[in-house]
């Protein structure tokens, strides 16, 4: 897995410098390679740099950084943007969402916990790679892909290292590994991850309740589910799915 | 004749009455017509003795005759100078100007009461009626016609820059009184002068300064600068805290930049004001953040809650748990110097009702009897109370205000002692599941 190069757009020269020195890159595979502190400069910057992941303060100087997506976007469809906010509003996210690959997370910014989200933008490049990739033969000589395709057919079940170290013949190292090397995350985090992505689909798109929707997505007890979505999500399944009703 | 003064001493009386008793602006404005309606009481006490004794010459001392009627004389002056002042507050607060000849006119009063005190007194008798005249009774008419001329003067002078209302109401009581003064003048037996005045005072005091409309303008007051407290950008307030924490962070003080995290989450859930109802998720989260403050603050306050994980979505009234729990702590932790325990549970209520049941419990100094028999009182008679904008008790009032208007009547706070030492604040909140709007 190649290092993700990293640009840092924020007006304020504080909170850059946070993310900067509060956040472990390096352990995440990631580099800042760049920053801008209005739309303008942003837009330069990712010209020039072409980085993989934006970090993306939307109230800045001169363009809001959903411009800056929005025209980027055009160009590098694949590019990765962050959009950081004080604004902790659902019309915002919903406009985010729409532009691919883009995450939301609110300030204040938890740094500690900031590693989920870089983790869930590494699975959602992973996964629109896979997409892209019109070589069919190609894909299923790659392990990983028929690991990470039976995990998406199969997350309600009881998955572990060992279970799939058994089903394809591996073992539970080397598809630690494998993980690590071609996703850049580890497998508890892509399951996670992929668990939750599937959570919040079935969170706004029907009316089940959150028991329910815990067992469809692998999780036999709901607590354990509401805290885990609450760690990632920053706020529980009920309010999740509250705040996308009232924003429509 | 007297009994027409009489009565209106009595009306005087009772508009006095309910006037004092009525909360206001403390203004120059209302001060004056404050004096206007004592001076008004005197000289209406004054008018009468006098209307009785100048039509007994024969009995009633003159010296005594004399020394009422220079009363009578000396109020009157003072009554119209307040007039006078009251109206040019009036066009002074609507044009925001200066009014001139104010200086005249104070010095004027001077010279009018040492007039009403020095000046000789003669009594005219006739057979419809006895009245005074001469230089004495000249005083009044005079000071009378400077102040009426210096009235109608300020309000043609202003006229277009006063509210029309203010001005019709000045300018109709003004006629009152200069139709009255003109009948005084031409039959000085009909003695009318103070039922002029007491029209004018009534004018007055229905219109501008009627204390329903004081009470609300005061309220408004308040109000306002509530609303302006708010008004500070809180999103200012919580990105500016937010730099700090993250340089906190930079410089490695953890502690320092974890509680301005709490304070940051606490202003940015606290400011969503604009709902009524919230998920019950919600307001904990926003009491977490207050209590991981206050524990930090207070390290032997301790903290524990028992909360029904089902009970998540269901709304409650906004901002309704904080209260309390401050209350808690301000009144019953506090007193023990902030040592103690506080639990809040929320469950499903086991009763009839489709209810949740929410209880603070602290370890505190519990309530002596005599908070315990207010708080009582306020909470059963929580309808005839006043909403106050201040004090101890405002809180709670408001918590079961509010109760009572989002979940219904049969819903409620109330308060019951521990066994071993605080108490407990029961809530019982109706069961609403729903979109928060």
């Amino acid at each position: 897995m190649k290092k993700l190069n990293v640009l840092l757009v924020d007006d304020e020269i504080k909170i850059r410098e946070g993310f900067k020195r509060l956040f472990n890159w390096e352990e995440h595979g990631c580099e800042v390679v760049g920053e801008a502190s209005d739309g303008m400069e942003a837009i330069n910057q990712i010209e020039f740099l072409k980085p993989d992941i934006v970090i993306m303060d939307i109230n800045i100087p001169i363009m809001s950084g959903l411009k800056v997506i929005e025209l980027s976007r055009m160009k590098y469809p694949s590019m990765a943007f962050i959009i950081v906010s004080g604004y902790d509003d659902f019309a915002f996210c919903r406009q985010a969402l729409r532009l691919q690959i883009t995450d939301y997370i609110l300030k204040p910014v938890n740094f500690e916990e900031f590693g989920i989200c870089i983790d869930r933008l590494k699975v959602a490049l992973y996964e629109s790679g896979m997409q892209s990739e019109k070589g069919a033969e190609e894909q299923e000589t790659r392990v990983i892909i028929s690991i990470t395709k039976h995990l998406q057919e199969h997350m309600e079940e009881d998955i572990s290292l060992a279970y799939l170290a058994e089903k394809f013949h591996l073992s539970a190292q080397y598809i630690s590994q494998l993980f690590k090397n071609e996703i850049g995350v580890n497998f508890l985090a892509y399951l996670t991850n992929l668990r939750m992505e599937k959570a919040k689909k079935l969170l706004v798109t029907t009316a089940l309740p959150i028991t329910e929707v815990a067992e469809q997505v692998g999780y036999s007890d709901y607590r354990v589910f509401t805290k885990v979505f609450k760690k990632v999500e920053s706020m529980t399944p009920s309010q999740y799915r509250r705040g996308f009703m009232e924003t429509e | 004749m007297v009994r027409m003064e009489i009565a209106c001493f009595l009306i005087l009386v009772f508009v006095a009455f309910i006037y004092f008793s009525a909360g206001r602006k403390n203004t120059a404005l209302h001060k004056t017509f404050s004096a206007l309606l004592i001076a008004m009481l005197f000289h209406l006490v004054f008018d009468a003795i006098t209307i009785y004794t100048v039509n007994h010459l024969e009995t009633v001392p003159t010296l005594l005759n004399d020394i009422l009627h220079r009363f009578f004389i000396g109020t009157m002056v003072l009554v119209v100078y307040f007039f006078y002042r009251h109206i040019s507050f009036v066009v002074e607060d609507e044009t925001g100007t200066q009014v001139r000849f104010m200086r005249f006119a104070n010095i004027f009063l001077v010279i009018a009461e040492l007039g009403a005190l020095v000046l000789p007194i003669h009594y005219s008798v006739t057979p419809l009626g006895n009245y005074s005249d001469g230089i004495h009774a000249a005083v009044i008419y005079v000071s009378m016609s400077v102040y009426l001329l210096l009235c109608v003067g300020m309000l043609v002078f202003h006229w277009r820059r006063i509210n029309r209302k203010k001005k019709f109401v000045i300018a109709a009581a003004l006629i009152i009184e200069l139709c009255v003064s003109f009948v005084q003048a031409i039959v000085p037996t009909s003695l009318i002068s103070g039922m002029g005045l007491t029209l004018m005072t009534m004018a007055f005091y229905l219109t501008l300064e009627n204390p329903d409309i004081l009470m609300g303008e005061l309220v408004e007051q308040k109000l306002s600068m509530l609303y302006l407290k708010s008004q500070v950008n809180p999103h200012f307030l919580y990105n500016t805290l937010d730099t700090i924490r993250i340089q906190a962070e930079l410089n490695q003080d953890k502690e320092v930049a974890n509680q301005l995290m709490h304070l940051v989450n606490f202003f940015r859930l606290s400011v969503k004001v604009d709902r009524q109802m919230v998920a019950l998720d919600d307001e904990m989260e926003l009491l977490y953040a207050y209590m991981e403050l206050m524990c930090y603050r207070y390290p032997k306050l301790k903290v524990s809650y028992e909360i029904d994980p089902e009970l998540g979505e269901v709304l409650v009234p906004n901002f309704i748990l904080q209260p309390l729990v401050e209350n808690s702590l301000l009144h019953g932790l506090k007193n023990k110097g902030y040592q103690g325990e506080l639990k809040v549970i929320a469950r499903k209520y086991e009763g009839q009702l489709p209810a949740i049941e929410v209880q603070v419990i602290d370890t505190g100094s519990g309530f002596d009897k005599e908070t315990r028999e207010k708080i009582e009182e306020l909470l059963l008679h929580y309808n005839e109370k006043e909403q106050k904008l201040e004090g101890d008790s405002i809180g709670v009032l408001n918590v079961q205000k509010r109760i009572k208007l989002l979940c219904g009547k049969k819903y409620g706070l109330w308060y019951t002692d521990n066994e071993d030492c605080g108490v407990t604040a029961h809530m019982l909140l109706r069961m609403t599941k729903g979109s928060g709007r």
